[in-house]
């Protein structure tokens, strides 16, 4: 525990929760058959598609800390929107990783055009903005206030991206779970995929935690920064001690 | 600025007045900005290839490409900048910060329209771009510079002061411009017979309210950070 009461060094509850959860969704992951045209490639299935709603669920949480800042003015809720950010950040390019080593056995190239894709790099970019943002301002209330502007003005882009792939027809396929037809996937594949879900979140959840005590602590250094600078310089010099060594003279 | 001086309306055409009033004497957008993005123009068929029937199958594309990247400049174009001293001196005076947002993006879309006629008429000449139905393009041109003018406005507000704002306000505005470039791209692509440019004029209608939504609710919050 630091002195903001936040766990930084050992591994909490949560942490270890994250890694038993990868581990059972990597194993049932493992266990589901090959898919019937893609084969093996397929398993991908069960990193990409949660990667891409915890981001999504990170990007939202940041949405809701910025708000809540703009509201409150509590620094907390700064804290948990760049904690939220930066795990989307994370996610969203894992999310495309990952699709692009799917797509190169099944599409036979890393990319294509694909509105989903190409929407989905840009919205990485705008959150990497966003960051970019933070670092370019020093003070702690300015840079709150004004990323969490940004942060609401950027969240329009994700239902754009989500639907995309309805609105433009295109070689990615429409979403298997989050399909307007019903839940694409049945019995072993279903559970592997909400597997593979309640891994990701446990792993976001843990990391935000971890940066949000982190945002704290960096607050703290600021803060005690702050302070120092009203020292004067010279404080570090001993003022000679005349009437002492007098005292010393004459005694 | 104060209530007497006038309500929101006239402190918009006042703060759109000063930012044309200061480019006039200044000429930023004319002599650089619009020279830079017709220099782009030209430039671009070097890379690409000087085929004029491909130049005029991707010439639109091209040009709101152009318009997108070099447009933003515009907005964050020294002679909209403040001093810590006017900032100060208009809000004593009384100015209301929703009003301030709309004057200075009135004023940068004005300048932004100039940029697309004059860009838009060099790339119509150098990439024999076919303007079949133009008259649609009465809706297209002026929206893309309000939603622009807006975002770039919204960005430049954010990054008021910082040392790196001029540097990071073309990467805020590029990627949350996406539905604008679509709308005006797509817009063009419609233009042929049969094609229905409707949806998109309705998109970048659409993106300029919710960016004009934007930039009234973050108007206040944004003048307490400058």
């Amino acid at each position: 525990m630091n002195a903001s009461g936040h766990r930084m060094g050992g591994a909490s509850w949560l942490d270890r929760a994250a890694l038993a959860a990868v581990a059972g969704a990597l194993a049932l992951a493992f266990l589901t058959p090959p898919e019937a045209t893609q084969g093996n490639v397929a398993r991908l299935f069960y990193l990409h598609v949660p990667s891409v709603s915890v981001a999504y669920m990170a990007f939202a949480l940041a949405l809701v800390a910025s708000v809540g800042y703009l509201v409150s003015r509590r620094m907390a809720f700064d804290h948990l929107a760049v904690a939220a950010a930066e795990v989307g950040v994370v996610f969203t390019g894992f999310t495309i990783l990952a699709g692009m080593i799917w797509a190169k056995p099944t599409w036979g190239v890393y990319w294509t055009w694909s509105a989903r894709l190409t929407l989905t790099a840009i919205m990485l970019f705008v959150y990497i903005g966003y960051l970019a943002l933070r670092r370019a301002i020093e003070d702690p209330q300015a840079r709150a206030r004004r990323a969490a502007i940004y942060g609401i003005v950027s969240v329009v882009q994700i239902p754009v991206v989500h639907f995309s792939v309805v609105w433009w027809r295109d070689i990615h396929q429409l979403g298997t779970v989050a399909n307007p037809t019903g839940i694409q996937m049945d019995g072993i594949l279903l559970v592997a995929f909400f597997a593979g879900l309640v891994a990701f979140t446990l792993v976001a959840a843990a990391l935000v935690t971890r940066r949000y005590a982190l945002a704290v602590l960096e607050a703290g250094v600021h803060d005690a920064a702050a302070r120092g600078a009203g020292a004067l310089a010279g404080d570090a010099v001993e003022a000679p001690r005349i009437g002492a060594r007098a005292g010393e003279e004459h005694g | 600025m104060s209530r007497e001086a006038g309500g929101g309306f006239a402190q918009t055409l006042a703060i759109a007045r000063r930012d044309l009033l200061r480019e006039q004497r200044v000429g930023e957008v004319a002599w650089i900005t619009i020279p830079f993005g017709a220099i782009a123009v030209l430039l671009v068929p070097l890379a690409v290839g000087t085929d004029l029937p491909t130049l005029t199958r991707i010439g639109p594309g091209l040009y709101w490409a152009v318009v997108l990247l070099f447009g933003v400049f515009i907005a964050v174009r020294k002679t909209a900048a403040e001093t810590p001293a006017q900032r100060d001196l208009i809000s004593l005076l009384g100015l209301d910060p929703v009003a301030g947002f709309f004057g200075r993006a009135a004023a940068s879309s004005i300048l932004l329209l100039g940029f697309e006629l004059v860009v838009g008429a060099v790339a119509v000449a150098l990439y024999n771009i076919d303007l079949a139905r133009w008259p649609w393009m009465i809706l297209v041109v002026p929206g893309a510079a309000i939603g622009l003018a807006l975002l770039g406005t919204l960005a430049a507000s954010i990054t008021a002061n910082l040392s790196t704002g001029p540097a990071l306000v073309p990467f805020l505005v590029a990627p949350l411009a996406v539905p604008l470039l679509l709308a005006a791209t797509q817009a063009m692509d419609s233009l042929r017979p049969g094609d229905s440019i409707l949806p998109w004029v309705l998109l970048m209608v659409a993106a300029d309210l919710a960016l004009a939504i934007a930039g009234v609710l973050t108007a206040r919050p944004l003048q307490e950070t400058r």
